[in-house]
């Protein structure tokens, strides 16, 4: 096929690609620098990288955004696993009732915040429980899930979120998987630990090393559940790039997309890197 | 060759539907309100506003929407969306060219209607052609809009006072100052919290603390003054600090909104809630959300007052049909509908003694409920908004030296 017949083929998906997403991002980083800004700016062009340089909170965010993201995709991805494994060892009724993992993934993240703020909170619905069961009286005597400081109630709704997700993509993996190979293995006197590691996470590690990077990448800049279950200070990078663009004098604008398009190359390095580690890592494994 | 051909029709028809039509601009400035009365008869108005309060939405859609519709012929659409979203709407609207949009009037008021003025976002001056305006508004009341000067570019609509409320069940007695305020925080830890600035409602408190202890806000309506803040701020910073650690959550947590404050205070894990709205804590019992023992009370210190407004950005379509409606929300009838606490309960704008005495009895008869201070009592206590550049400092300073100090 001729080249201009392929872009003319895939023009319906590449102008909207080109145009909005491509266009965004070359805007982000032409107004993050200090052009095209609707006001006049009172410092000159690159200033608000000079700023996050020397901001000390803009490294602690950072930080706090990677550690969330992390510790959530690491479970979600190792808690799909095992419930994905889980699930095709199951016979196959119970396996077809399985399939209400799904319910999760159709309700948005918004909506599991909502669930985690309402179910987890000091005067929520488990703290009522547990007065109406008698162990507690006051509000402060439940465990301080949501504001402990840790981060705690978003990694809980980040990871009750994702399971579902790498649950789907591991259970696509696994459905190609010759069972025979399990059963030659148990024959041959393998305990279940040593086939799952040697046998079963080799052959799904693509699924789940994606099913990582998707949800790390997601829950390092998402908006909407650390909006309603973050705290305030160690705070999540993509609440401060709100306040700084919508709520805030529009001078604080440059200083929102520079946050953003650091994040955005952040991103990019980390599939990068990510990918070429992997790859290099499973060049060394022996293939059955 | 036939596909392909297909393919482009495709495209070009994508890339046609996208672009707007340019249409042939009035200049509706420089015409009399009759003019714009018959070219805004039968025609539709976009009415782009904060969509938060469902009494509020209820009131526009019913009320306002009926009257409309009776007295011009002009079929009103409410749509709701925060003011910073439509604000950054028109900026991208403005910087793409587009002279024809979809927004007729806003309601906007403070920081907002300063950014969209300076980045050219308004269309202006209209408030001198509207009739009710030139009739019944005391024009020195509403000169600024937080320190900046409104020029005719937004026309006033409502008041608003900043109260605080209370459970008088578990508070008695409600404080009266800002240092009764500080001692009964110290004395009940954890169970006072403010919203989070840039919150609207967390940066007015923080800057009614800023009048306070810094002795008064006249002193900073002459413009933007670095070196005053710089000297006057860090007995703002103390008193915030001071209190710290006896907030809810240690002051290592904030409401994120005014929102999320209501509900912390409707469940009880705070006994004090605020609102720049003095009819908020009789709506929400009036929804059964608070309690009805829930009362406001302001502090003598001092309490920020400040005007809301309509505006009319510059790519709107009806400019004439949004002028005939901000008109209309000005006129007697209308700010006393939205008076009723059964409506909205919001302050009127009118100056009194500019309306018939039977109409200035109306107003003073409308019932406000027990939790809802009358206008003539918190305007003892009002004070004026400060220059918005401060807010900024306000909201920086906040950042470094309350959140972050360790």
């Amino acid at each position: 096929m001729k080249t201009q017949t392929l872009f003319l083929h895939l023009s319906p998906l590449l102008i909207p690609y080109v145009s909005l997403f491509c266009a965004g991002v070359v805007l982000a980083a032409v107004q993050s620098v200090g052009l095209w800004s609707p006001v006049p700016l009172p410092s000159g062009l690159g200033a608000a990288y000079t700023r996050l340089w020397s901001s000390p909170w803009f490294y602690e965010m950072f930080g706090f955004s990677l550690y969330v993201a992390f510790v959530s995709a690491l479970l979600a991805t190792g808690g799909g696993t095992l419930l994905a494994c889980g699930i095709w060892g199951m016979p196959a009724l119970l396996r077809r009732m399985s399939v209400i993992y799904k319910a999760t993934l159709i309700l948005p993240h918004i909506a599991i915040g909502f669930i985690v703020l309402v179910f987890c909170s000091q005067t929520g619905v488990l703290a009522s429980l547990a007065r109406l069961v008698g162990m507690i009286t006051l509000p402060v005597q439940f465990p301080n899930i949501l504001y402990g400081g840790n981060g705690f109630g978003l990694i809980l709704a980040y990871t009750y979120k994702e399971i579902p997700f790498a649950i789907l993509m591991v259970l696509g993996l696994l459905a190609g998987f010759d069972r025979r190979l399990f059963d030659c293995a148990r024959m041959l006197g393998a305990s279940r630990v040593r086939i799952f590691f040697r046998i079963l996470v080799p052959s799904i590690a693509p699924a789940m090393h994606s099913a990582f990077i998707i949800l790390f990448l997601y829950a390092f800049g998402a908006f909407d559940i650390p909006y309603l279950l973050g705290e305030s200070k160690p705070a999540m990078l993509s609440i401060e790039v709100y306040n700084l663009y919508f709520k805030r004098d529009l001078t604080n604008r440059p200083l929102a997309l520079a946050m953003l398009m650091l994040m955005f190359c952040f991103s990019v390095l980390f599939i990068m890197i990510y990918s070429r580690v992997v790859s290099s890592l499973t060049a060394r494994e022996r293939k059955l | 060759m036939r596909r392909s051909t297909l393919f482009v029709m495709l495209v070009l028809m994508m890339l046609l539907v996208s672009c707007g039509g340019q249409d042939e601009k009035k200049d509706w400035l420089g015409q009399d309100f009759e003019t714009i009365t018959e070219a805004a008869k039968s025609t539709e108005v976009r009415w782009y506003m904060f969509g938060g309060w469902s009494h509020v939405n209820t009131w526009v859609d019913t009320w306002v929407k009926d009257q409309l519709l009776s007295r011009y012929g002009i079929r009103l659409v409410r749509v709701p969306m925060d003011a910073t979203i439509f604000i950054n709407k028109l900026l991208n609207e403005k910087a793409a060219g587009k002279s024809t949009g979809s927004i007729d009037l806003v309601w906007i008021n403070g920081e907002n209607f300063k950014n969209a003025k300076e980045s050219g976002l308004l269309t202006g001056p209209f408030t001198s052609l509207l009739p009710n305006f030139n009739a019944l508004i005391d024009p020195r009341s509403i000169a600024f809009d937080f320190g900046y000067p409104v020029k005719g570019y937004e026309a006033p609509w409502g008041r608003a006072q900043f109260v605080f409320e209370y459970d008088t069940v578990k508070v008695d007695p409600a404080p009266r100052t800002f240092e009764e305020l500080k001692t009964w925080i110290i004395a009940h830890p954890g169970r006072f919290t403010y919203p989070q600035p840039p919150d609207f409602t967390g940066s007015a408190f923080v800057r009614q603390v800023f009048y306070t202890v810094t002795g008064g806000a006249y002193q900073y309506m002459d413009g933007e003054n670095q070196a005053l803040f710089d000297k006057k701020s860090p007995e703002l910073w103390k008193w915030l600090n001071d209190i710290k650690p006896y907030l809810w959550q240690q002051g290592r947590v904030y409401p994120k909104d005014s929102t999320q404050l209501d509900t912390l205070f409707a469940r009880g894990e705070v006994d004090m809630s605020m609102s720049y709205h003095p009819p908020h804590a009789q709506t929400k019992i009036l929804e059964g959300s608070y309690p009805n023992t829930v009362r406001t009370f302001v502090l003598q210190d001092g309490s920020l007052a400040n005007t809301h407004f309509l505006a009319i950005p510059f790519n709107a379509p009806n400019v004439p049909g949004a002028m005939v409606v901000a008109n209309f929300l000005m006129s007697v009838e209308a700010q006393l509908s939205k008076y009723r606490p059964s409506h909205w309960g919001d302050f009127p704008v009118l100056d009194m003694n500019r309306i018939a005495p039977q109409q200035a009895a109306a107003f003073a008869a409308v019932d406000l409920g027990p939790a809802t201070l009358s206008a003539a009592f918190l305007a003892q206590y009002a004070v004026p908004e400060i220059p918005s550049g401060y807010l900024e400092m306000i909201e920086n300073g906040w950042n470094e030296k309350v959140l972050r100090e360790k």
